[in-house]
Parts: structure tokens; sequence; C-alpha cells
């Protein structure tokens, strides 16, 4: 069967399950880094046509700046070609990974979950509850999810629709665990609908006081952050989008 | 009678939040962690309708409607797939396979209700008078 007529029958098929697309601008980004012989000129034409990703790879080129006033490059043509191709592809599973996380909040603990630069959050300390997930396929690399234990314990309460004094720590575990499951199984859907072929492996869950990430060779690494109320989130996504 | 529900999803935590969901409900929830034990509790059982998860450890999600449509004791449960999963090759695999519905990560526990109810017989459940 060709690609042509399953590409209709999924429309089809995701509109009579109600299923969300992702954003067009992520979705054409995806394809392109997933060609190797994309050219950076494609790449930042459809970066820019998108202000949200513009902005995200703008913060992400401009590590130490507390705001857009301290941007030492400002422009999304300077940002690729200082931080590469892979920085693109970080972009685009950045971006249904943060849908699926802002969206898991609204629907499932009725908050509002804000992406927020890093440094707007006060650093977590001392044991925090690390999720991590990793991927393998054309794309390789790792999510870490990343709260305090108050923060995960709040999560849990109002995913289970509980008091936080009702919850033991397997409960406090097993959300976090399927948060983290929410938003990678989303991120995944993109980058194999873009080709970008790649299988989850089992997550891995529980306190830790280690805050270092392992950035594997020939890999990028994005760091995101999200608050709602007194809940605060990290997110770190490694990737290597030419691992075989 | 009430209605039997088969929760399979290797989170506890989505296994909760069906059981709640089908709480004012005739319902009952019966519940496995992955598609072997849910194989066994199906075959057991005989729901109406199962729930089911994708990416679970031992046996996955697809493998486990695959099973289940091969059996002809099984393959007229209807099964509603509950998965953050919603790429194009997972979804149509599973739509050939005879899936009844699909649901993706996050969901409201109303619109599972609501998905539930097309497929079996969601009566309220009777509200206990005192002796």
């Amino acid at each position: 069967m060709s690609a042509q007529p399953d590409i209709n029958q999924y429309k089809e098929l995701a509109r009579r399950y109600g299923i969300a697309a992702t954003p067009e601008s992520v979705s054409r980004l995806t394809q392109i880094v997933a060609r190797q012989d994309c050219c950076v000129d494609e790449i930042v034409r459809v970066i820019e046509k998108d202000p949200g990703l513009s902005s995200r790879l703008l913060r992400v080129a401009n590590p130490h700046a507390a705001d857009e006033s301290e941007y030492t490059v400002g422009t999304v043509d300077e940002a690729i070609m200082r931080n590469g191709i892979g920085s693109a592809l970080l972009l685009a599973m950045g971006t249904p990974l943060s849908l699926a996380l802002i969206k898991t909040f609204q629907t499932m603990l009725s908050l509002k979950l804000e992406s927020v630069d890093l440094h707007q959050l006060d650093s977590l300390s001392g044991q925090h509850m690390l999720g991590s997930i990793g991927f393998a396929g054309k794309v390789t690399g790792h999510v870490y999810l990343r709260m305090s234990s108050a923060s995960a314990k709040a999560i849990a309460a109002g995913i289970l629709g509980l008091e936080p004094g009702e919850l033991g720590p397997d409960e406090i575990r097993d959300a976090a665990g399927e948060l983290l499951n929410i938003m990678t199984g989303n991120f995944k859907s993109n980058l194999c609908d873009a080709g970008l072929d790649c299988k989850l492996q089992p997550p891995k869950v529980g306190l830790t006081d280690d805050y270092f990430t392992p950035i594997e060779p020939g890999s990028g690494l994005e760091r995101l952050a999200f608050r709602a109320d007194q809940i605060q989130i990290f997110v770190e996504v490694t990737a290597n989008p030419w691992a075989e | 009678m009430a209605t039997k529900i088969l929760s399979v999803d290797d989170s506890r935590t989505i296994r909760l939040i069906v059981g709640k969901a089908f709480k004012p409900y005739d319902c009952i929830v019966l519940e496995a962690s992955n598609g072997e034990e849910g194989l066994v509790v199906a075959a057991r059982e005989k729901p109406d309708l199962i729930v089911l998860d994708v990416t679970m450890p031992v046996m996955d999600g697809v493998t486990m409607l695959t099973k289940l449509k091969e059996d002809p004791a099984l393959k007229a449960i209807p099964v509603i797939m509950l998965t953050a999963e919603s790429g194009r090759e997972n979804v149509l695999q599973i739509a050939r396979l005879g899936v009844r519905d699909y649901l993706v990560k996050p969901f409201k526990e109303d619109q599972l209700v609501e998905k539930a109810g097309r497929c079996v017989t969601l009566a309220k459940r009777p509200v206990a008078t005192p002796a």
C-alpha cells in the first residue's frame, strides 16, 4: 500500500478518535531534520514562521542571558549556525513534550502549567524525584524529569484526586512515571511520523540527590522548565538525530 | 447485572483513574498490569469491555489485542486503546486489528466514560438506601 492512502486513512481515524494533530511547523521541522541532506536555510524558514519555536531556539542559544535584552545571538539563522542542526531536532522534540505536559496538567489536574525560563525557578536542592526514559532507533537519547518531592506529591494527589496525606511512596513514584510516559509517548509519535522511528525503553523513577545529566557523544541537550502554583518541573532532553 | 470492564495498564495510576471514572456506574472494574495477565483475566471473567494500554512490559497492548482477536471466545469483546502513542503507524496497525475506539493520554475521565458508553450499557449505580 502506498503512503498517501495510509496518510488519508490516518487522518480519517484521527478525526474519528479525536486525536489532536502535532502543530504543522513542528511536524515540518521534524521531517526536514530527519533528512540527513537537509539545508540550514530550509530549517531557518520553518522556525522563523513560528514565534514559539523561534523564541525557544533563541533562549537555548543564549543560555546565560537573563532576558532578551542580554541576547548575544539575535537571529534564528545565527542560532542554528552556532548550535548546529541537532538543536533544531531538540526544538522539534521539545514542543510535543511541552504540549503533552501542559495538557496533562490542564486535563488531569485542572492546573495551568506555564513554560518558564530556567532561572525563573528555584533550583532543586538535595534529594528530589528523577524519572528518566530512553529512546533508541533512528534517533537516540533520553528524557529526564526532575521535581522536588513536594511537587511530585502534589502532582500525584492532583492526578488521583486524593489528599497528599493519603499517598504512599509507590503512588507518588507511579504517578511521576505515568507523567513521563505521557510526555515521551507524545513526542515519540511525532518522531516516528517524520520517519525517525524509535522505541521507548522502560522508565526509571526514584529519589536521588544526583544532578548529573549524562550526554552521549554526538547528542545535544535542551532544558525546559515549567511552573504551576507551587509545583516546579524541570525537563531535560538529550538526543542524537543521526544515531544510525 | 453489573458491566465488567477490564483495565490493562502497567501504571497503577491509570488503573486507579479508570476505576474512579466508572465508580458512579453499575460496573465492576477488573485490573491487569500487562497483556499476558490481561488475557488470563479476559478468558476467566469475559469482560464486557477492555481498556488497553499499548506500551507495557511482558506483553504489550498490540500483542494482547492480536491474541484477543484470534480467540473465538474473546474476539467480540470491544476494546478501547488508552495510550500516549498516537503515531500514524501505531494507530493504523491498531485500527486494522479491530479496535473499537482510541483515547490518547492525557485524557479526562468523562472522555473515557463517553467512549465506553458507546460500547456498553453504563447504568448509574443504584443509591444505597438506609435500612
